[in-house]
């Protein structure tokens, strides 16, 4: 569905992606993991067209590289930013309203009402919040509206941008939850995270990103076991630096 | 989701898996094996310069010595603790030749061992009955592993003589015979010797590994055994047997290109060949974390076919192997490389190697070695006791050490030399 070759961007002369080339089957959770810095959020934010970037991604068969980031949309792509990116004094409401905006006046109203619905039945939360302004919700119900109002554009591809940070961990698993949830339902999804427990544990496979580059993929599972990983990302065997060996 | 069978995707979604794969594993060659990021600097290139599988080709080859020069550890891309086997095997040089296995690595080398018994048609009802030389030991292993993680019942090998695994054979119900080419002929003489026939066994099929198959030998065991044989292809550097198989068309190996990249090349000039001609297999790993092989020559000669085989597998074909590109010889699957081999019988004789020569034989289906040493002034002896000692030394150094079966003929000097 989503197939990335040799993307590279920069920040000045400062490199963030060195070639980078991965691809997201429909139907998957494709989970990309690695420190701070690894240039994770660079790679959503080239797919979206928000950095400068070079190479070539392709959705569904068509170049994105020149898809300027408000078309996207209407392409079927939509971006959770990292930090939620909501308008404090606008409602839940309204943000639903906000995320349908590209098929305003292109389908029934009715349509978009029972998009909304749907929502609901998703996060039931946001219901009970819904003339609540997005400010003054909790980080937990901020990140579900966020992902609310992106599916309110009913993409077929989901960019997440972070969706656990500062979450409580409770809180990380419902929306981990939901996310699996949302996969069963069709949606496909490139979940980026620093947590990289959360991540592999809903995805189907993963990708791991240093300094750039991507230098190990595979199954979420066989990633999940991976020494390298487990050291690096999953903030285990604190013991294996120790020991002396 | 449904994820695609890994044996059938389009050429497209395989190209850009390889394409990944590629560079995630030379960005760790790089950025873990010295050996690596020395070859890389020496010729002014940098991970991120392979835009595509055609620029491969810009890096240079890795070679059997290049794995002797770093020996034991010198080309591992994860510290010692992630591994979890270290295979040593006796090489084609002077040192062991040694491969490190992390946890993942082995899970994959399960599914592509998987892959090929169900290409083979074998299945968890299956008895499987393992007849595969001491000298293989590391194939035998594998093989067994991978019988087992299928789910079928294993037969490991045993030291019996061939009449008792033949009455293991018959009375265990043995279905599937995973043999050497050499050991499966050997079977069958000595089931034509003691008169037994097919039908007293419940035999359906032979899977053969590790040394060639001539046509008229496979038309022979398929006939004297009664069974549809498979066959796989595999070199100890690259995970042993995991690396290609045949399918139920018959027609060549399909090789697991989705975990390893195949290059055909011309052995002389490093040129890389179009498919159809024959030339050296060249291997990329793709997949494996602990021991990544950058185009490493294996010294088989092959074509490769990209057209989509009878059976539906999409995966590329390497037509056969058609011998070796170099001087390494194969005794019942076992490569022995001249220099190593006259290395072990100059040890042998204490230091002294006189003029020699030898050829692969053959001995009721097996492969042997034939070596003729010339009696010269160092090893002339009057003494018949002497000299058997003699034949008998270098017969067990070259067991010991390669796991061969050497039959050694003396011949006196001559004023040819």
């Amino acid at each position: 569905m989503l197939q990335i070759r040799n993307l590279t961007a920069s920040y000045g002369p400062v490199t963030a992606l060195a070639g980078v080339t991965l691809h997201v089957r429909e139907g998957e959770i494709v989970a990309l993991i690695g420190a701070n810095g690894a240039g994770k959020t660079t790679l959503l934010n080239a797919i979206a067209g928000l950095v400068r970037r070079e190479g070539e991604i392709t959705f569904t068969g068509r170049s994105l590289m020149t898809v300027a980031p408000e078309e996207l949309v209407s392409l079927g792509v939509a971006l959770v930013p990292e930090g939620r990116q909501l308008f404090a004094p606008l409602s839940v409401a309204d943000h639903l309203l906000l995320g349908a905006y590209c098929r305003h006046r292109r389908v029934p109203a009715r349509e978009i009402a029972a998009d909304r619905e749907r929502i609901f039945q998703l996060f039931p939360r946001l219901q009970e919040r819904l003339e609540q302004p997005a400010g003054t919700m909790s980080g937990g119900e901020q990140q579900m509206l966020a992902i609310a109002r992106a599916l309110m554009a009913r993409p077929r591809l989901l960019l997440l941008d972070e969706p656990s940070l500062g979450l409580a961990p409770l809180v990380v698993e419902a929306i981990m939850t939901t996310l699996a949830r949302l996969r069963k339902q069709g949606l496909t999804v490139l979940l980026v995270e620093q947590n990289a427990r959360a991540a592999l544990k809903i995805a189907d496979r993963a990708y791991v990103l240093e300094t750039g580059r991507i230098i190990l993929s595979g199954a979420a599972r066989d990633l999940l076991a991976d020494r390298q990983v487990t050291r690096a990302y999953l903030g285990r065997d604190y013991k294996e630096f120790t020991d002396g060996r | 989701m449904h994820e695609p069978s890994p044996e059938t995707v389009d050429a497209a979604e395989l190209e850009l898996l390889q394409l990944e794969r590629l560079q995630s594993t030379l960005t760790r060659a790089y950025r873990q094996v010295k050996f690596y990021r020395r070859r890389f600097d020496a010729a002014g290139m940098r991970p991120e310069d392979i835009r595509s599988l055609a620029d491969l080709r810009r890096l240079p080859f890795t070679t059997r010595e290049d794995l002797s020069e770093n020996y034991p550890y010198g080309l591992f891309a994860v510290p010692l603790r992630d591994i979890v086997r270290i295979v040593s095997s006796p090489g084609t040089t002077e040192r062991p030749l040694v491969v490190g296995y992390t946890a993942q690595d082995l899970r994959l080398w399960l599914e592509l061992l998987a892959r090929l018994y169900r290409a083979a048609g074998v299945t968890r009802e299956d008895i499987v009955q393992f007849i595969i030389p001491p000298g293989l030991a590391n194939w035998r292993r594998d093989l067994q592993a991978g019988a087992e993680h299928l789910g079928a019942s294993v037969i490991p090998a045993a030291t019996l003589n061939y009449a008792k695994e033949l009455m293991v054979m018959r009375d265990y119900k043995t279905s599937v015979l995973v043999a050497t080419p050499p050991a499966a002929r050997h079977l069958l003489t000595v089931m034509r010797a003691l008169e037994l026939s097919p039908a007293e066994f419940s035999l359906k099929r032979a899977l053969l590994v590790a040394a060639p198959l001539p046509q008229a030998v496979r038309e022979e065991l398929r006939e004297g055994l009664g069974v549809s044989l498979a066959r796989a292809y595999g070199i100890t550097e690259v995970m042993g047997p995991g690396l290609a198989f045949s399918c139920e068309a018959e027609s060549g190996f399909h090789f697991n290109a989705d975990h390893f990249y195949p290059e055909v090349v011309d052995p002389e000039s490093g040129r890389p060949l179009p498919p159809g001609e024959e030339g050296e297999l060249v291997i990329t790993t793709l997949s494996t974390l602990a021991f990544p092989l950058v185009r490493f020559r294996s010294g088989d000669r092959t074509a490769l076919d990209p057209t989509p085989c009878p059976c539906g597998r999409t995966l590329p074909r390497l037509t056969g192997i058609f011998g070796r590109v170099d001087a390494i010889c194969s005794v019942g699957g076992i490569k022995v490389h001249p220099e190593h081999l006259r290395a072990l019988l100059r040890e042998a004789l204490g230091g002294h190697l006189p003029p020699h020569s030898w050829q692969v034989a053959e001995e009721d289906g097996l492969e042997v070695l034939d070596i003729h040493l010339v009696l010269d002034e160092t090893l002339f002896s009057d003494e018949v006791k002497a000299l058997e000692g003699l034949c008998r030394l270098v017969r067990r150094h070259l067991q010991d050490h390669l796991g061969i079966t050497a039959r050694i003929k003396l011949r006196e000097m001559t004023s040819e030399g």
